[in-house]
């Protein structure tokens, strides 16, 4: 599977986006590599046979984990990052078809499509709380020993 | 030291906060940083993504509080952002108050992006997000179209004073109206990658982002509330667009989707 070109659009929907978040200065380029690097990982996991939302799950962890990293680097909330970066993660695809079955009448389907939607939205937050939750341990024991 | 303007000045900083999409912790954390590097230790801060209530008691054990209510959001990063660093500023420096009112201000009088680039990149994330989900180059140029109108119809129905809820039905609507439509008449191909990468601009990423980060900060209030908003909006989405593919296909069939 071509692993570069969705990145490519990955991150140029993401810059795009981070116009419409008002986002200024370098940090309009950082956030959209978190884009891009968002779905790099998503694609390259599934290249290892896993299931979807664990997929997802190792695709919110790589981004959350660069998203901490760059607002240390830059010295503003870390929020900026994470945003645009788990935004190519949103299951939007899920929402489309499970609205799209029950338009249709089709209970079963839409139930069975929501829930994967929803199983796929707790994967991307857990991923976000999992770093976030480590980060503030690392940054409480390291002001301890300062 | 004046703490009845310290009281205006801290809530107005929070208030630019909450309006432009920082999290409720990081809004009470910056609040009671400020009034504690203007001296006052006893702060105690409260807020929801539709309010403020600050209380601070000075050294004679004098109560001073303030109630702000918010009634629009918006999102602005940049804004948080730099009030993130005059935060860090008025710790490390000794800043008077009539000074950081005048901060207060620029940042709330902040530049933002000309209309025209905001509608032009909303079509051009709009048509990425169809080419990533799978799209072709026929599909890019109508999702471009689709980002373009949401853009433009959120903005003038905003301006009108609509509520959020409806702004997205009707988002969800046109998206589905226009993807039907230039899949009928053979402009594009697929229309469900069509609505997937135009609806991307109107999913609620950031409420979502924030009601993680709310939750797991212990902002039980802010968190539950941002997750309620984040499902309204996501549903408002869904049936705006589902009303137009139900009467499109009992109209025209089935057959185009």
């Amino acid at each position: 599977m071509n692993l570069f070109m969705p990145s490519f659009y990955s991150f140029v929907a993401t810059l795009a986006f981070s116009v419409l978040f008002n986002i200024k200065g370098k940090n309009v380029w950082l956030s959209a590599f978190g884009g891009g690097l968002s779905w790099f990982f998503y694609i390259f996991s599934l290249e290892f046979n896993i299931s979807e939302p664990l997929a997802f799950f190792y695709a919110s962890v790589a981004v959350a984990i660069y998203s901490e990293i760059m607002a240390r680097v830059r010295k503003c909330p870390v929020t900026i990052f994470i945003i645009c970066g788990i935004l190519p993660l949103v299951p939007g695809g899920g929402m489309y078809y499970t609205m799209l079955a029950s338009v249709e009448g089709n209970v079963t389907k839409s139930l069975n499509t929501g829930l994967s939607t929803l199983t796929i939205a707790g994967a991307v937050a857990v991923g976000v709380i999992l770093v976030s939750s480590l980060t503030r341990l690392i940054t409480f024991y390291y002001n301890k020993k300062k | 030291m004046d703490i009845n303007k310290l009281v205006h000045l801290t809530s107005f900083a929070g208030e630019i906060m909450l309006e432009n999409g920082a999290e409720t912790y990081r809004v009470e954390e910056t609040m009671e940083r400020m009034c504690n590097a203007y001296g006052v230790q006893k702060v105690d801060s409260f807020v929801t993504p539709t309010g403020i209530i600050i209380s601070i008691t000075d050294i004679d054990g004098k109560i001073y509080s303030k109630v702000t209510r918010i009634k629009h959001r918006k999102v602005d990063l940049d804004r948080v952002s730099k009030l993130n660093d005059l935060s860090r500023q008025i710790c490390n420096e000794n800043i008077p108050l009539n000074i950081f009112e005048d901060y207060l201000i620029t940042i709330k009088n902040g530049h933002e992006y000309e209309p025209n680039l905001v509608i032009f990149s909303s079509g051009i994330s709009a048509g990425f997000f169809t080419l990533l989900f799978g799209g072709d180059f026929k599909d890019f140029f109508i999702s471009m179209l689709i980002g373009f109108t949401i853009q433009v119809l959120s903005r003038t129905l905003n301006k009108i004073g609509t509520n959020s809820f409806f702004i997205n039905a009707i988002g969800g609507a046109a998206t589905s109206f226009i993807a039907l439509a230039s899949t009928s008449l053979h402009i594009g191909n697929n229309t469900d990658k069509i609505v997937i990468g135009s609806l991307m601009l109107l999913v609620p990423g950031l409420t979502i982002t924030n009601a993680v980060r709310d939750t797991i900060a212990g902002d039980l209030v802010a968190g539950t509330s941002r997750i309620i908003e984040a499902f309204l909006i996501a549903i408002a989405i869904a049936v705006g667009s589902g009303l137009v593919f139900s009467f499109w296909i009992s109209y025209f069939g089935g057959g185009s989707i």
